[in-house]
């Protein structure tokens, strides 16, 4: 157990420099001076090699890779080529929004996929389990922007129920920012949803035909505490293993619908990094993205290994 | 072993969910503090806070290297100029209460308002002028005012209140650079103090000194009390940057945002039609257009130029494009400036004409691109110019590249169209000689006519206004036959505020100055 | 937005039966699921549309009438007009054929790249395969999707061929780990076991004898990652870095009109349900053939 754990942590490692390696490397051969976008039309020949040197840009690029490794590793992502602001304060700032927005996103989810799932799978072959798979294939199939605006079309511009977008903390005022998030969060939840129901169904389908479950109907127990006590809680493990994987997705659906309702998040931060050249600020930000989708996947692995004691050392298969 | 792992799930979910509910609370636990202060300093009866809308976050508040429209916004407030504009974009006196020029316009000595202490204490005087040109001069600093400054030999101060530039030649566009970011002046104190830092403490003599900064959320700022000239009237001024414009209008109709400093053309009829908003309109003093890339085909061939130029139809492009809030281009300089040259005659897509100059020019199959910004309205422009040339048989591609991209390709000189404008200066040399002249700095096809270099040299030697005049019509004359840029539109300068919003002056830079403002 | 392309590795197929009537069987059971047949009859409805949108579009999808503009849904028009006064329909018609065209191909730059590799690194195994393939494929996986597809799109330059460039790459590596895994799977198998020591060359064995026993899930794959693939190119659009005009995309005649939601709410609905429309059809295709395969889950 001690090897495999540490064999899945030093993978990890690996896999984590290589993704600064591609990110760098990425926005090294990025077109577009950052130099040149700050000082856009403004620029002078002088003005712009000044700036260039200030930046540390016209280090070899190794060099400039290996002082961002060390300075990060320290927990130092560098500071905003845009505005001179340190990058990690600037991350700490965004990602409880980006959190918010993914727990709700997340609560939606849950509360549609369960019982969702649980219908469908109970009443499996009826129309309505029929009803439950497809309307899960369409939130598969939804393209989140198109999501978003049909939301603010039917609730802002229609109903008038709902802020059309905009962005409160919690802190200023809970009741308003809690409302304002309900569109974007629903946007991203239904997706999600459509996966979770999907996943739960499957797990549900094959715990339920198992020997131990089929001993409850014989032991004659009721349906119902079946579903609940014995299926639910075992088809949790693939449930959590998709969440695991979902979570990249929704952090790249965040960037999306963050743009689309105006929430200053981490999407939003990245998306609007990548379009000034700001790399410190990508390179932090999407460091921070890959970091916490590997060590969400490195803990579903462990507890999956500690679950089910077949996979092992391998690994993989 | 099957329960085991069921309540190892739960736990482990459980832990999940208390690290990210975790998080999130000890963050917005401090957020709430900071809250609290806020409210507690702030509201008073009625209203004393004035919020004003930006169309983005300013990234720098030191005015010597600020590179962007939206920080001029806020710097407007914070530092006062040495001269200023009014609103006919008459040069008028702001910290220089009076100058002399020399008469080979060379030589401009300032004589300083008196009493006048930076935010901080510091006095204001001709050693802080001094401090300021030398600090925008110094290489290291890569400073963008670099280009407004550059002709300034040297700096002397004659006594406390009293201070003269020397230039390397005369250049009568100096005081209308003055007007903006190379004018304003900033407290050496505080300049020193915190070096590169500045631009988090901005310290001026503005009648609004800077108090806090939340990074994509706010920037306040707070009447000055020891302002040398009439103190502001509304005490607080908090800047909230909206990017998207629909999400900035919405603030502005059903929010707190009290003004918003850029509004979308397809809104105007909009607020139009609201009782609880209204539109400021003045015509703009810059323009948009098209650089043609002499250097490479097709437009190396000039007959081909003028016929592109003679077939778009400005009008439409103003109507639908920018839902007529604009005026068709034909030149730099828009109707209400000075050098404005009447007898050239806007375009209005004579396609029978362009017919027979693209048959003149021997171009078979012409096609070129487009490289455009990944802005709607600039879209829109480029699909519009796509189609009106496609009338006249020439394939017109559109690529859209971020505004990182644009420039780089635009300064590698690797376009054949590009649409870029520029959103004018208070002197017309600004608007015009970086474009056109042989070195300027965004003449991006390295376009060398010596006749244009010859008269925007001479109109910078000139302080004669009329004579001025008439070199720029010269002027606006040859760039039109030449075509190498094709002016589209100069579009309108637009502010929207709630309806109690008053004392606002439409100043022609479209900068807001904040201080005459009062609620009613 | 590229999830149901992991998945694939979930799925894997048993085959030992003679093929033909093996495939009888299993296309009788695509038939009998209603929810694929529907899918499958929309897909080729919309591959009809991608091929001759001439034939259905009312108007040209890039005439301009100024004095037009912003016109709603009426007889003449019948999804309304756009803020250049062309015919929505017609777009949204011509646009089926740039998404169709972009799925189609970045799943097949996927493929192309991801086949290979994953197979002879499945089959050869090696410091290549633990330490090189699998850990850049890992490391590209903890991207999120969009993010790595912005970042290379922002790198080749705007336009639908690098668009569809940069989906390719980002699909690449799950197609790898399937491809792998299958391989995996398969080699310790009897029948290669036989086909290695009768001496078949290396080759022979992965392209003739495993690469058929491992298409299905592959196929599966495919259709799923080719819906995936056009919300991808609509994001990318959306974003204003994907297709250039004036060729019509749904993603960016989804941008502009969500700057007109009020005045013109048309510009924001019928290029959405398209896409909606497309990528429901596929996935609905996809699953039936997911099921078809494999006859576990039903």
């Amino acid at each position: 157990m001690f090897y495999f754990l540490l064999r899945r942590f030093s993978l990890m490692v690996v896999v984590l420099l290589l993704v600064s390696i591609i990110i760098f490397s990425l926005l090294n051969i990025l077109p577009g001076d950052p130099a040149m976008l700050i000082l856009g039309q403004e620029s002078s020949p002088e003005a712009l090699e000044a700036l260039r040197e200030k930046m540390g840009l016209n280090d070899p690029l190794p060099v400039q890779y290996l002082h961002w490794l060390t300075d990060s590793l320290q927990g130092d992502f560098g500071k905003s080529l845009r505005d001179n602001n340190d990058v990690t304060a600037i991350l700490l700032k965004k990602v409880p929004i980006t959190i918010q927005l993914a727990f709700m996103s997340f609560a939606i989810a849950v509360l549609i996929a369960v019982p969702a799932a649980i219908i469908s799978a109970t009443r499996k072959g009826t129309s309505l389990d029929y009803l439950s798979t497809f309307f899960s294939l369409s939130g598969v199939s939804f393209p989140p922007f198109w999501l978003g605006i049909l939301l603010i079309l039917i609730f802002s511009v229609g109903l008038g129920w709902l802020p059309p977008s905009g962005f409160v903390s919690l802190a200023e005022n809970p009741v308003r920012s809690v409302l304002l998030m309900l569109m974007p969060a629903l946007a991203l939840g239904i997706r999600l949803a459509a996966e979770l129901t999907r996943m739960l169904r499957s797990s549900l389908l094959e715990v339920l035909q198992s020997d131990y479950i089929r001993t409850g109907y014989a032991k004659g127990l009721m349906e119902r505490a079946v579903v609940f006590k014995h299926a639910l809680r075992n088809s949790l493990i693939p449930v959590i293993t998709i969440s695991g994987l979902q979570f990249a997705t929704l952090i790249g659906g965040v960037v999306i619908i963050e743009t689309i309702f105006s929430i200053p998040g981490i999407g939003q931060l990245v998306y609007s990094a990548i379009l000034a050249r700001d790399f410190p600020v990508v390179q932090g930000a999407v460091m921070m993205m890959a970091f916490s989708v590997v060590i969400i996947n490195f803990m579903v692995d462990i507890t999956y290994s500690i679950l089910d004691p077949r996979i092992k050392v391998g690994g993989e298969r | 072993m099957k329960s085991f792992k069921g309540w190892s799930l739960v736990a482990f979910t459980l832990t999940i969910l208390l690290i990210v509910s975790g998080c999130s609370d000890s963050a917005s636990g401090d957020s709430t503090r900071e809250m609290g202060d806020k409210s507690g300093r702030g509201s008073g009866n009625g209203k004393d806070k004035l919020v004003i809308g930006l169309d983005d976050d300013p990234p720098q508040l030191d005015p010597h290297l600020s590179s962007t429209a939206v920080d001029r916004q806020v710097l407007h407030s914070l530092f006062d100029k040495l001269v200023d504009i009014d609103e006919d974009m008459n040069i008028v006196p702001k910290l220089a209460k009076d100058w002399d020029i020399s008469d080979d316009n060379q030589t401009y000595t300032f004589y300083l308002q008196e009493g006048v202490v930076f935010h901080d204490g510091t006095p204001f005087n001709a050693e802080a002028v001094k401090f300021n040109f030398d600090r925008m001069l110094d290489p290291a600093m890569g400073s963008p005012r670099y280009g407004e400054v550059e002709q300034v030999e040297q700096v002397n101060v004659i006594d406390e209140l009293t201070v003269e530039v020397q230039l390397k030649t005369p250049f009568s566009p100096f005081l209308g650079d003055l007007t903006d970011r190379a004018g304003m002046m900033l407290s050496p104190t505080a300049v020193k103090e915190s070096g590169e830092d500045f631009s988090r403490h901005p310290v001026g003599t503005g009648p609004y000194q800077f108090v806090e900064r939340e990074l994509q959320s706010h920037i306040k700022v707070s009447r000055f009390d020891e302002y040398w000239g009439e103190p502001a009237i509304i005490k607080d001024v908090l800047y909230k940057p909206y990017t998207d414009e629909n999400i900035r209008l919405t603030n502005l109709i059903s929010g707190d945002v009290d003004m918003i400093t850029v509004v979308g053309f397809k809104d105007i009829k909009k607020i139009e039609g609201n009782s609880a908003v209204k539109l400021s309109a003045k015509e703009g003093r810059g323009f948009l257009g098209l650089h043609l890339n002499p250097a490479k085909a097709p437009f190396n061939n000039k007959d081909f130029r003028e016929a592109i130029n003679i077939a778009i139809d400005r009008q439409a492009i103003t109507n639908v494009v920018y839902h007529g809030a604009a005026l068709p281009a034909v030149s730099a300089f828009p109707p209400a400036s000075w050098a404005h040259n009447p007898s050239l005659e806007v375009p209005k897509g004579d396609l029978t004409k362009a017919k027979s100059l693209l048959e003149k020019s021997g171009i078979k199959d012409p096609s070129f691109t487009i490289k455009v910004k990944p802005v709607e309205t600039d879209k829109q422009m480029a699909e519009m110019v796509q189609s009106m040339l496609q009338e006249i048989g020439v394939t017109v591609n559109v690529e859209m590249q971020e505004i990182g991209s644009l420039l780089s390709s635009a300064i590698a000189g690797d376009y054949e169209a590009l649409y870029l404008g520029w959103d004018g200066r208070t002197d017309p040399d600004g608007s015009v000689s970086r474009f056109f002249m042989s070195n300027g700095y965004n003449n991006y096809a390295k376009v060398n006519n010596p006749e244009i270099d010859k008269l925007l040299t001479d109109a910078r030697v000139s302080l004669d206004q009329e004579e001025r005049k008439k070199i720029y019509q010269r002027f606006s004359e040859v760039v039109f036959d030449e075509a190498n840029y094709i002016f589209l539109v100069h579009i309108d300068e637009n502010k929207a505020m709630k309806t109690n919003v008053n004392g606002f002056i439409h100043y022609p830079d479209g900068m807001i100055r904040p201080d005459r403002i009062y609620f009613d | 937005m590229m999830e149901q392309v992991q998945k694939g590795e979930i799925t894997s197929v048993k085959t030992e039966y003679p093929r033909i009537r093996l495939m009888k069987e299993m296309l009788q059971r695509l038939l009998e699921n209603k929810l694929a047949v529907v899918g499958g009859v929309f897909t080729i409805l919309l591959i009809f549309l991608a091929l001759f949108p001439g034939v259905v579009a009312t108007h040209s999808h890039t005439e301009q009438d100024y004095s037009a503009v912003l016109v709603p849904p009426s007889a003449a028009h019948w999804f309304g007009t756009d803020e250049l006064g062309r015919d929505l329909f017609s777009r949204v018609i011509y646009g089926a054929t740039t998404s169709l065209k972009a799925g189609l191909i970045s799943v097949g730059i996927a493929l192309g790249i991801g086949l290979p590799i994953g197979m002879l690194s499945g089959y050869f195994r090696g410091v290549w395969d633990e330490f090189l393939i699998m850990r850049i494929t890992d490391a590209m996986l903890s991207f999120p999707p969009l993010v790595l597809a912005l970042t290379l799109v922002a790198v080749f330059g705007a336009g639908l061929e690098n668009a569809m460039i940069a989906i390719g790459l980002v699909l690449t590596p799950s197609f790898m780990r399937l491809i792998r895994g299958e391989v995996l799977a398969h080699r310790e198998k009897e029948y290669v076991e036989a086909a290695r020591a009768s001496g078949l060359p290396s080759w022979r064995i992965l392209f003739i004898h495993i690469l058929p026993n491992t298409i299905a899930p592959i196929i599966v794959q495919a259709t799923l990652a080719i819906a995936a693939a056009i919300i991808t190119e609509a994001s990318l659009s959306y974003l204003g870095l994907g297709t250039q005009p004036p060729t019509p995309s749904w993603g960016s005649m989804l941008s502009t009109g969500q700057g007109y939601l009020e005045q013109a709410p048309w510009l924001g609905l019928f290029p959405g349900l398209f896409i909606f429309i497309t990528v429901l059809s596929i996935n609905l295709f996809g699953d039936g053939i997911r099921d078809m395969f494999d006859s576990k889950l039903k």
